[in-house]
């Protein structure tokens, strides 16, 4: 099937790169199926709801971006319009803005966040690997690195000088990052949460597109990973069945006890999604065994397709009568879908279609999944593997090859398929069989008028197709099948598969058998309890603390993460910054410190000798420093003749000589003017005579010339 | 002296400022009019022409203008080359819008003439530090940076400001101290006899490899150095303590500007002085690598634990500059790419995301995320806007983040491949540390994830109970908060301009980055190989 191809180089950086195949148009068109359907029923559903545009706007942006997912053809490509489905199908999970809503919607966007990421590392480190990320081109590089060649086939040389570590080793690395990113879309084990707390929360339409398709663009990214880069590589196989049947069994066992109608489908949705990575898992260890694989990957690709179209069907039927009721829990629906027939005609098609009735849609693809487990455990039973084991750690090698462990697999298969008959019967029984004890004729009158036209014609028509497929398998099925098949690159050729004879109808019949006998002996026994007024409630003894979020998740990312990070960086900082800082600071402060006091010691000293002020020069308001001396002098020396005589020891003291001395002194002194001026003023007059002397001896001596 | 045009974009708006400063309207009171308005306006946007025309004539590194000497080596020189032209481009497209919303921003404020004038001023330093030619001159300009924004920062004049805006200088001139060791040991080694940028390192080898393990130790102190401005773990505090000034400061100069200023500086110093050629795969590198590391990891989870909006963006800017510094110790011509790449994308996402953070407080007054509640509803196009610079910063495709995330985690392996050739450097580090700093890059990338959402969420799905309860309680209190909480609507156009702006340049880059690398990779191809 060849198709067209676009590229548009550049586009955020790589370039775009989109193409169309037989797989690829297949998806696109259940997509715009899904998507009509729903977009159909939403009118009706999102009538009475504020916000109409805001959910048609990410509703359609949704339906873009997940086409533009099974479009790429190179993962960059992929990886951005994942990135993009992932936000806008968040809008829908909280699009009612309760608390529940919110909650659910943190889960979703966190899962999302995280898968983003870790899927981004794998996809650098892939790209750090093999140099390409074109889908066509990483399939042989990938063999060229597992092989532990030189060269690609190209002639290129494989990258491995450098990097953490050998090429191979970072090849695991990257894959196992890539099948966390997109395992955690699909809702693989244990990275499931998100699909049993957003289902139930989201509007209908966008539970049944969050489980019909998006899932499937995860599980678009694991096959890529598995079957077209890892292909035939046991070990990766092996984790891939095996997640793939712990999903399967854990998605059922939860449905089992689940008694919230969309909660049951969404925890159906995980388990379904199992049995698709089980066959999946299968086709690499199929080929790994050297043997055709087409078996698993007609049985996987058909199981996607049947998987889509039945839970559009079932989650708008749950919609219908939430749209009605707005309760989904099992007890306060029960019988809402009595005397309604093409309810119950929808609910039906989709019920027989997931439980593997044959002549069911659902039949085939678990048929062909389950005939791929047989016919590994039958070629490990004749011996076929003895001489192959390349490739594969010796500690792995048991595990792989001993048949006992791919019987035991192929119980858990059936086992799981006979619960998906109990939970489906229970849902169904607690629609269409049960009465509700008080509300019984409100049901009832509804009849006429719970569903338009439009919406139930659309409904009506999906929920037709499931039998249609399973009728005629080979008219429709098989065609299917060769269309998809080429994109997972089977190896071998199919072959032709009577799906009504005894062989393969032994495996469904098993499962319809265990189903029966666990409804009966174990829902109907364990998992009701009687009611006062007589009747049976359905009861959720599902421990509410053994939740894989909130015992593991959530504490660890909400609180060991930033604790043990804020930790970490506390002591850094403590060490990094406060200690020296502080150990700094104290040693500056005590090298100042003694600098200073130096300083002020050498000031001090140099104070005392060298430097030492000069007294200041005594000011005295009267009389000069010679009446001080003299008056101080004899003041002591009285002092001292008194103490000595004994003289006036007592009474009051004497008054100090020092006044007496000015008092002297400023006599003296002013004697001292009248002499002086006396003395000039007799000076002055002996001038003037000496001056009248000179003036008649010079008179005299001119007269005697 | 017939290049003298390259010094009019520096030389002008810190003249401008200056006169500003000097010549206030009115007699004494500081008073603000349209006039003055229209001055301003018409200084940045001529300014913004002037570089342009400046870019128009051709960014080959061989336009130079000697300015003056301040000593026989000491040459004060501006000098055109690419990544120069690059900074400087960025910055004059980025100031004018800028300076129009914080026309709107400031419009209740006092002092806005003085406030203008130094934004203005700044304005020149920062393209003085685009085209600086030689590290004497890149020296001058960072340290005038300082001086410049201090008052800027001061500017809400509160207890708070003036405590940041000491922390501020202490840290700034505490590592201007160190960046001037390497000054000196750059001209003392140099092979031109001029602290010149030379793309590829300018040291003459044969001397600086008697020398090595010093020089080494010169570069780790000089790269601390510069890394103050670029808030490196540990001297960092001061960048969210200065998120008290107004938004446009924190917004322009603390997303861009200033902590970009510190980033080129480092990447100056780091491919056009000492060059890769000398540090390569030395104990250097590593050191620096991993005080990057170290910073992007610190930053988000401080981002995380922080509930201030505007602190915790300052804290994310802490985180992001060291992608770009992540980018620079690749010591590649591709990190150098990636480096620079990161810088413009960073530039636009941020400055968006701090102008939504100012619009809101600016309308409503809100300034802690826990009161966000519902306000995507009452202001859609600035949380529209801040929706896509939210999820750029998270690097999701389609958005300016998501292409320089890809192109750093690409340098990163890069050089963890051709590290892992030569035996992973000194110690064999380069063998791993390349890889860990791209899961650093994407555990980063995560919290950014919860940082950034929890806002978005808060803001548009708001837990119905917990508003009504809200409400209840303000109406009991008699407050008119809740009345007031109605009427918030989005800004005027003067402020979702520049917002709108920006958001159109991330989604440009994001979905055609071509023609932005090939320029890049150009400036890597310069650096050596």
């Amino acid at each position: 099937m060849s198709g067209w191809e676009i590229l548009i180089p550049g586009f955020c950086g790589m370039g775009l790169h989109l193409k169309m195949d037989g797989f690829r148009m297949v998806y696109t068109a259940i997509a715009v199926v899904m998507w009509g359907v729903a977009g159909i029923f939403s009118r009706e559903y999102m009538a009475h709801y504020k916000n109409k545009a805001r959910y048609y706007i990410f509703f359609w942006a949704t339906f873009l971006a997940t086409v533009g997912v099974f479009l790429s053809a190179d993962l960059y490509t992929t990886f951005i319009f994942f990135e993009i489905m992932s936000f806008t199908s968040y809008v829908w999970v909280a699009f009612d803005e309760k608390a529940e809503s919110l909650r659910a919607a943190e889960t979703y966007l966190a899962v999302a966040v995280i898968g983003g990421m870790v899927m981004l590392m794998g996809l650098f480190l892939l790209h750090d690997v093999l140099g390409t990320l074109d889908m066509d081109q990483i399939g042989p590089a990938a063999r060229a690195v597992l092989a532990g060649k030189e060269t690609f086939e190209s002639g290129q040389a494989v990258h491995v000088a450098g990097g953490f570590s050998s090429a191979k080793v970072q090849l695991y690395v990257a894959g196992g990052l890539m099948l966390f990113g997109f395992g955690a879309k699909a809702g693989c084990f244990p990275l499931h949460i998100w699909l049993p707390k957003a289902h139930p929360v989201a509007p209908a339409p966008a539970s049944a597109l969050l489980s019909g398709i998006l899932t499937k663009a995860g599980i678009f990214g694991v096959i890529l990973v598995s079957c077209v880069m890892f292909g035939s590589d046991g070990a990766w196989g092996l984790l891939i069945a095996g997640l793939g049947l712990v999903t399967m069994f854990l998605g059922a066992l939860l449905a089992v006890f689940s008694v919230n109608l969309k909660r049951t489908l969404a925890c159906s949705s995980v388990s379904q999604i199992g049995f698709i990575m089980t066959g999946i898992g299968m086709s690499c260890l199929l080929a790994w065994a050297g043997e055709g694989n087409l078996l698993a990957v007609r049985g996987a690709f058909l199981h996607m397709v049947n998987h889509s179209l039945i839970k559009l069907v079932l989650f708008l039927c749950a919609g219908a009568v939430y749209m009605n009721l707005h309760q989904l829990d099992l007890n306060d629906v029960r019988g809402f879908g009595r005397g309604k027939p093409a309810l119950c005609f929808c609910f039906l098609m989709g019920a027989l279609g997931i439980g593997g009735i044959p002549l069911w849609n659902g039949y085939v693809s678990k048929t062909l999944l389950h005939e791929s487990i047989v016919e590994y455990a039958h070629l490990l039973e004749e011996g076929a593997l003895a001489g192959e084991a390349a490739g594969v750690s010796p500690a792995l090698l048991p595990v792989l090859t001993d048949p006992s462990v791919w019987k035991a697999a192929e119980w858990v298969f059936l086992f799981t398929g006979g619960m998906t008959v109990a939970y489906m019967v229970k849902l169904f029984v607690a629609l269409f069989v049960d009465r509700h004890p008080t509300r019984q004729a409100e049901f009832d009158e509804m009849s006429s008028h719970y569903m338009r036209p439009l919406s139930r014609a659309a409904l009506v028509g999906a929920a037709a197709i499931l039998p249609v497929l399973g009728m005629a398998p080979h008219l429709t099925m098989d065609r299917l099948a060769d269309l998809g098949q080429g994109f997972f690159q089977g190896v071998g050729h199919a072959h032709a598969i009577h799906f009504f004879s005894f062989v393969n109808l032994k495996g469904g019949l098993i499962s319809i058998g265990i189903g029966a006998v666990l409804y009966v002996a174990v829902i109907r026994q364990f998992l009701m309890k009687p009611r006062k007024e007589g009747g049976r409630d359905y009861a959720d003894l599902w421990p509410v603390w053994l939740d894989l979020e909130n015992l593991v998740y959530r504490p660890v990312l909400e609180k060991a993460l930033p604790g043990i990070c804020g930790a970490v960086f506390g002591v850094l900082e403590q060490y990094i910054i406060s200690v020296p800082l502080k150990v700094f600071m104290a040693l500056s402060a005590l090298v100042c410190r003694s600098f200073d006091h130096m300083v002020d010691g050498l000031v001090v000293l140099a104070r005392k000798t060298v430097c030492r002020q000069l007294p200041e020069p005594k000011t005295y308001l009267e009389g000069n420093w010679l009446a001080h001396v003299l008056g101080t002098f004899v003041d002591g020396w009285l002092l001292l003749w008194d103490g000595l005589t004994g003289k006036r020891t007592k009474g009051e003291p004497r008054g100090s000589a020092v006044s007496r001395f000015i008092d002297r002194e400023r006599r003296l002194k002013h004697m001292g003017e009248l002499v002086e001026q006396s003395f000039s003023f007799g000076l002055m007059l002996a001038c003037i005579g000496l001056c009248v002397t000179l003036g008649y001896l010079l008179a005299s001596f001119y007269h005697w010339m | 002296m017939s290049e003298i045009i390259l010094a009019l974009p520096v030389v002008f708006p810190i003249v401008g400022g200056l006169a500003m400063l000097v010549h206030r309207p009115g007699e004494g009171i500081v008073r603000w009019n349209r006039s003055r308005a229209l001055l301003t306006a018409g200084l940045v946007l001529l300014n913004s022409f002037l570089v342009a025309a400046i870019l128009a004539g051709g960014v080959d590194g061989e336009r130079r203008l000697v300015v003056f000497k301040l000593y026989s080596s000491l040459t004060v020189m501006f000098k055109l080359d690419r990544m120069g032209g690059l900074f400087a481009g960025m910055v004059a497209f980025l100031w004018p819008l800028a300076t129009l919303y914080a026309f709107e921003y400031m419009e209740h404020e006092e002092r806005r003439n003085t406030f203008f004038a130094f934004y203005l001023m700044t304005y020149g330093v920062t393209v003085g530090i685009a085209l600086a030619g030689t590290l004497v001159t890149l020296y001058l300009f960072y340290e005038m940076l300082t001086f410049v924004t201090l008052p800027l920062v001061m500017f809400p004049l509160t207890t708070e400001a003036v405590r940041a805006s000491r922390a501020y200088l202490y840290y700034s001139i505490g590592g201007a101290a160190f960046a001037f060791i390497g000054l000196v040991f750059v001209l003392g080694f140099s092979s031109i006899e001029t602290s010149e940028f030379v793309a590829g390192g300018m040291l003459d080898l044969a001397r600086a490899g008697q020398s090595r393990n010093t020089l080494l130790l010169v570069y780790v102190l000089a790269f601390f150095g510069f890394g103050v401005k670029a808030a490196v773990f540990p001297l960092y505090r001061w960048l969210p303590k200065a998120a008290v000034a107004p938004t446009p400061v924190t917004a322009l100069l603390h997303a861009v500007a200033v902590v970009k200023s510190g980033a080129f500086a480092i990447l100056r110093l780091t491919y056009f002085s000492f060059g890769i050629s000398f540090l390569r795969g030395s104990w250097a590198q590593w050191v620096v690598m991993c005080a990057t590391l170290v910073t992007i990891l610190f930053g988000s989870t401080m981002a995380v634990k922080e509930v201030h909006w505007k602190r915790r963006l300052a804290y994310s800017t802490v985180s992001n500059l060291s992608y770009i510094l992540f980018g620079a110790t690749l010591m590649s011509p591709f990190g150098l790419a990636a480096g620079l790449s990161h810088m413009v994308a960073h530039a636009f996402m941020k400055i968006s995301a701090f102008f939504c953070a100012g619009a809101v407080m600016h309308k409503s007054g809100k300034t802690y995320i826990y009161q966000l509640d519902g306000m995507g509803k009452k202001m859609p196009v600035t949380f529209g806007c801040l929706t896509a610079a939210s999820l750029s910063l998270m690097g999701i495709p389609l958005f300016a983040g998501f292409i320089s995330k890809w192109n750093l985690a690409q340098a990163a392996f890069e050089c963890g491949g051709l590290m892992g050739e030569v035996g992973g450097g000194a110690g064999g580090v380069g063998r791993w540390l390349p890889y860990a700093g791209v899961a650093v890059i994407l555990l980063s990338a995560l919290l950014t994830g919860i940082y950034m959402m929890t806002v978005l969420v808060r803001a548009y799905f708001p837990k119905i109970g917990e508003i009504a309860s809200e409400k209840k309680e303000e109406n009991r209190e008699g407050t008119d908060a809740h009345g007031a909480d109605d009427k918030v609507t989005d800004p005027t156009w003067k402020m979702l301009v520049p917002l709108v702006v920006f958001t159109v340049v991330i989604l440009v880059i994001g979905v055609n980055p071509a023609p932005l690398m090939e320029c890049l990779m150009k400036i890597g191809g310069e650096v050596g190989v």
